[in-house]
């Protein structure tokens, strides 16, 4: 995005690329992605399996697998400072205390031979240094706040429920009650009705310390229900991007409004569902014109041919689609 | 139109260490011919088992099958096999549901040499092509392994091994759950274009509303075991009137932003199938639980075509 | 995600697949020309050597090596050079024949408990249990000591005590596939249960065992050496390895060639199906892949 580079931000993610190697050949994960992020403000990244959701969620936290990652260039500011060029040792303190993460399979999240009171308790003897009488005291108050009631503080993961697992994981990430939260599919491996309670907790707790947020799915509900912000991203790149009412109610790109003819939605009965013809890109083999120009019904000639980039089209919404930058300063979507 | 399938209390129990898990219990449902019947429920509340149990790929624990009038429940070597080729399934997991070391072509053309026609090499290859035609595989992938497909084109092999046979019947069991969003249009589609053509008669098993409501023309929803309430599609997403089904659907995220919704949020987890206690299982966690919930419930219609098991439907609901 | 294998069209465990892993890793190239290296010389050592294996010449006792010895004489004067180069036939005919035979009735048993399970599972596995309850040296010991010694009798018992580690895992392998879903399929479509166990279950549950069979090899070879070593397997005068280092025993302060010789060549067999062993293990692992 070609905004100013806002100190007032409290994350600022300029061209971000992460590169893997994969059986000799490079993977383009991530594709010179940038994206900026207020205080309190709740992002949803959404895209499909293979977009490159995670691998920005780890790029973040840097924790990408240090034997498959090839590269990783731009810049992550957090706070002002950049993320990517701190030492192990300083992101080990920004790790936990003010970057914290929720990830998707609450199952292999849990370590399985400790009590899950010593595993929020970890976090606390070592980012605000208390001993351990203390930390387990807080770490009891925190799973209280997460629904789980002291006298089950002391056992162990497997004696869990799948939701209540994710309570605890929740209960890890806030802790040490951190500016920002990274949400990696919080809710995609439980059932529909404790992804609602879960939700519920999670959106309770933000609110209530006024934690920001990105929150990763490809489930479009999800995104509806708890998001301010929406990034799509495709083939490790933002193709579309602005509020909540900008996606929801005004999808400019063709990717995005074919998401939403995809899914079957309760409330209009169709008889057949659209999909999107094909299949997502190769992220070995990019090619350097429109990634989403071999399943896109609106495609022309330039499509193949130009990189396209992130554009405003209207106060806030960007979308990378050439169809509407040809029209100029129209607003109306030609779709 | 007449009813293809049905089963009457039927149970399921399996024996554990820990003693004896009530997977189905004392279900009955209907499928007329040529309809889709959707099967709703969360992990553990026995959907799967009853399909399995359905198709005999488990043995009941008691109850009747009853397969186009004929008592099918207990049968012989011989029968089982003329039964096989009327129903068949198709599994959630495109991984494991396809054998690693089986080419499409070889996957295809197993249940064809299974089924007793004593088909020509040249046959053989004549019925897989049209196969992989009807469920759109391209030709060049006949000798492809499924570690070189995609979980879309996967699927799609298990739905081509399904046909294979020409069944009347078969169990879906959730069969767009594992793939990505763009890709599960394309097999859902595909599923009721074949339906359509061929007359074939579904048992969709899901725990995704929106994709049942979708697909399907009746819906069943069970919770731990037991059905709990079951009738046309379109009247559970207007009036749902067991309180469990009006957790699920509340709990269902819109993708219309303007639409608000009241979200029922159920106390507590889900109670064990393990020697559950008698009466309705929804119990410990339903706001509406009272002291006639510990007696056994019926599945009895409170509006035409509606049925529900519930000791309490009626004030619920005003009715 | 696609890598430079998943395009090939090869057919998972089949050779082909396993080879197009391996043949990029070193230490598994040098392993299989080491082994083919050593057999091949093995098998024409008797027409390209200039001395005989069992010639003695206690004149030459103990000789140092030399051109006309490379590798020196033993403590009576017979060419340690023909000796370890014609004993290999021992060590890997031994390797290889009682791995095949305990892999062939450990994979069958396997298959039958993990695939059956019940009863049947339960009663197979405590009867392996009786053989598994001796260290395995021991069992091979006892079972030469009521055979007799002897290449035959070495192969039976060094196979049978190697029965139960093979069928053990396979039953886990057959227990984990078993719980595929292309099982089950494979009951929909009218597929006997025989059919079943052949084509669908004990291919897959194969591949991971081709790991422990190469494995396998190695340590029945030195078993081998081993009940040589204490009189039972392979009697003297016969060049097998560990007879060798029997004898030398008592000459390692006056004669040290006589025994790293033939102990330099078990260690390079050992060590090279280890190195094949363990560039299996990467090859098949899919964790290990990238």
């Amino acid at each position: 995005m070609d905004m100013e580079m806002n100190t007032n931000n409290l994350l600022s993610v300029r061209h971000l690329t992460v590169e893997y190697t994969s059986g000799g050949k490079t993977v383009h994960a991530v594709n010179g992605l940038s994206f900026d992020m207020d205080k309190g403000e709740t992002l949803g990244l959404v895209g499909e399996t293979g977009a490159g959701k995670t691998s920005i969620a780890r790029a973040i936290m840097r924790i990408l697998p240090d034997h498959a990652t090839k590269s990783v260039a731009g810049k992550i500011i957090f706070k002002g400072r950049d993320i990517l060029q701190l030492s192990n040792m300083e992101m080990q303190a920004v790790r936990g205390s003010q970057i914290s993460m929720i990830f998707q399979d609450p199952m292999t999240a849990l370590n399985p031979v400790r009590t899950v009171v010593s595993q929020v308790a970890e976090g606390l003897k070592l980012h605000h240094k208390l001993t351990k009488a203390d930390a387990t005291n807080a770490a009891i108050d925190m799973l209280e706040t997460v629904g789980i009631p002291e006298d089950r503080s002391g056992e162990y993961p497997h004696q869990f429920s799948g939701g209540m697992k994710q309570r605890v994981v929740i209960a890890m990430a806030l802790a040490c009650n951190p500016e920002f939260l990274i949400a990696d599919e919080p809710t995609t491996a439980l059932d529909v009705t404790i992804q609602a309670q879960v939700l519920s907790l999670i959106k309770r707790l933000r609110d209530e310390r006024g934690t920001s947020m990105i929150l990763i799915t490809h489930d479009l509900g999800v995104v509806a229900d708890t998001c301010d912000k929406v990034a799509v991203i495709y083939a490790g790149q933002i193709i579309e991007y602005g509020s909540k009412e900008d996606i929801f109610d005004r999808a400019s790109h063709p990717y995005t409004k074919g998401l939403f003819s995809t899914l079957p939605d309760i409330n209009k009965r169709t008889d057949r569902l659209s999909p999107i013809k094909g299949l997502p890109p190769d992220p070995t083999q990019l090619s350097k014109g429109c990634s989403f120009q071999p399943r896109c019904p609106y495609a022309i000639g330039r499509c193949c041919d130009e990189a396209v980039e992130l554009t405003e089209f209207t106060p806030g919404h960007y979308t990378r689609c050439c169809n509407i930058v040809i029209e100029g300063g129209v607003v109306e979507c030609p779709h | 139109m007449s009813t293809l399938i049905e089963v009457q209390h039927l149970k399921k129990y399996f024996e554990s260490k820990r003693g004896t898990v009530q997977a189905v219990d004392d279900v009955s449902l209907k499928i007329e011919q040529g309809t889709t019947m959707g099967l709703v429920g969360e992990s553990g509340c026995g959907k799967s088992t009853l399909g399995r149990t359905m198709i005999h790929l488990q043995g009941s624990t008691a109850g009747k099958i009853i397969f186009e009038g004929e008592d099918v429940t207990h049968l012989k070597k011989q029968q089982l096999s003329k039964l096989r080729d009327n129903m068949q399934i198709i599994f959630q997991d495109p991984y494991s549901s396809l054998n690693p070391r089986f080419t499409v072509k070889d996957t295809i053309q197993e249940p064809l040499i299974l089924s007793g026609k004593n088909r020509t090499k040249a046959e053989l290859e004549e019925e897989a092509h049209r196969l992989m035609e009807l469920v759109g595989i391209e030709e060049r992938l006949r000798m492809s392994y499924p570690h070189e497909l995609d979980g879309g084109r996967r699927q799609r092999v298990g739905i081509a091994r399904a046909l294979a046979l020409n069944p009347k019947f078969i169990v879906c069991d959730e069969p767009v759950s594992a793939l990505d969003v763009s890709i599960q249009a394309q097999i859902l589609n595909l599923l009721m274009d074949l339906q359509d053509q061929y007359g074939l008669t579904y048992l969709f098993v899901t725990h995704d509303l929106s994709v049942v409501c979708h697909i399907s023309d009746y819906i069943c929803v069970m919770y731990l075991g037991q059905m709990v309430e079951t009738c046309l599609t379109e009247e559970l997403f207007i009036r749902q009137l067991h309180p469990y089904s009006k957790a699920l659907l509340s709990a269902i995220l819109p993708i219309d932003i303007h639409q608000k919704t009241e979200r029922i949020l159920l106390k507590g987890e889900v109670t064990s199938p393990i020697n559950p206690k008698p009466g309705c299982r929804f119990a410990p966690r339903c706001i509406y639980a009272c002291d006639r919930c510990a007696e056994p419930v019926e599945l009895t219609e409170v509006l035409p075509g509606h049925f529900v098991s519930c000791c309490r439907v009626k004030e619920i609901n005003s009715l | 995600m696609t890598g430079k294998y998943e395009n090939k069209n090869l057919k998972p465990g089949s050779f082909p697949y396993i080879w197009e892993r391996i043949s990029h890793n070193t230490g598994a190239m040098v392993g299989i020309a080491v082994i083919c290296l050593i057999i091949v010389l093995s098998i024409f050592s008797p027409y390209i050597l200039k001395h005989n294996y069992s010639t003695i010449n206690l004149s030459n006792a103990g000789a140092l090596p030399s051109l006309d010895h490379p590798f020196g004489c033993d403590e009576v004067g017979r060419d340690i050079l023909a000796r370890v180069l014609y004993g290999a036939r021992y060590t890997l005919s031994i390797g290889l024949l009682s791995t095949l035979f305990a892999s062939v009735v450990g994979i069958f048993l396997g298959s039958v408990a993990g695939y059956f399970g019940g009863v049947v599972d339960m009663f197979l596995m405590r009867f392996l249990d009786i053989f598994q309850a001796f260290p395995q040296l021991l069992l091979a010991m006892t079972l030469v000591a009521i055979f007799g010694t002897g290449l035959d009798k070495c192969i039976l018992a060094l196979g049978i005590s190697n029965i139960p580690g093979y069928a053990r895992m396979t039953r886990a392998n057959v227990l984990n596939i078993r719980s595929n879903e292309y099982i089950e399929a494979a009951v929909s479509i009218k597929c006997s249960t025989w059919r079943i166990i052949t084509k669908h279950v004990v291919p897959n549950a194969f591949s991971p065992l081709i790991i422990a069979m190469a494995m396998g090899i190695a340590n029945s070879g030195l078993a081998a050496s081993a009940l040589s070593f204490v009189g039972l397997g392979i009697q003297p005068p016969k060049p097998e390895w560990g007879a060798m280092l029997a004898s030398a025993r008592n000459y390692i302060r006056a004669y040290p060639h006589t025994v790293i010789f033939p102990g330099s060549f078990i260690m390079l067999t050992v060590l090279s199906f280890n190195l094949i062993g363990d560039a299996l293990r990467d090859a098949m692992d899919p964790k290990l892949r990238d």
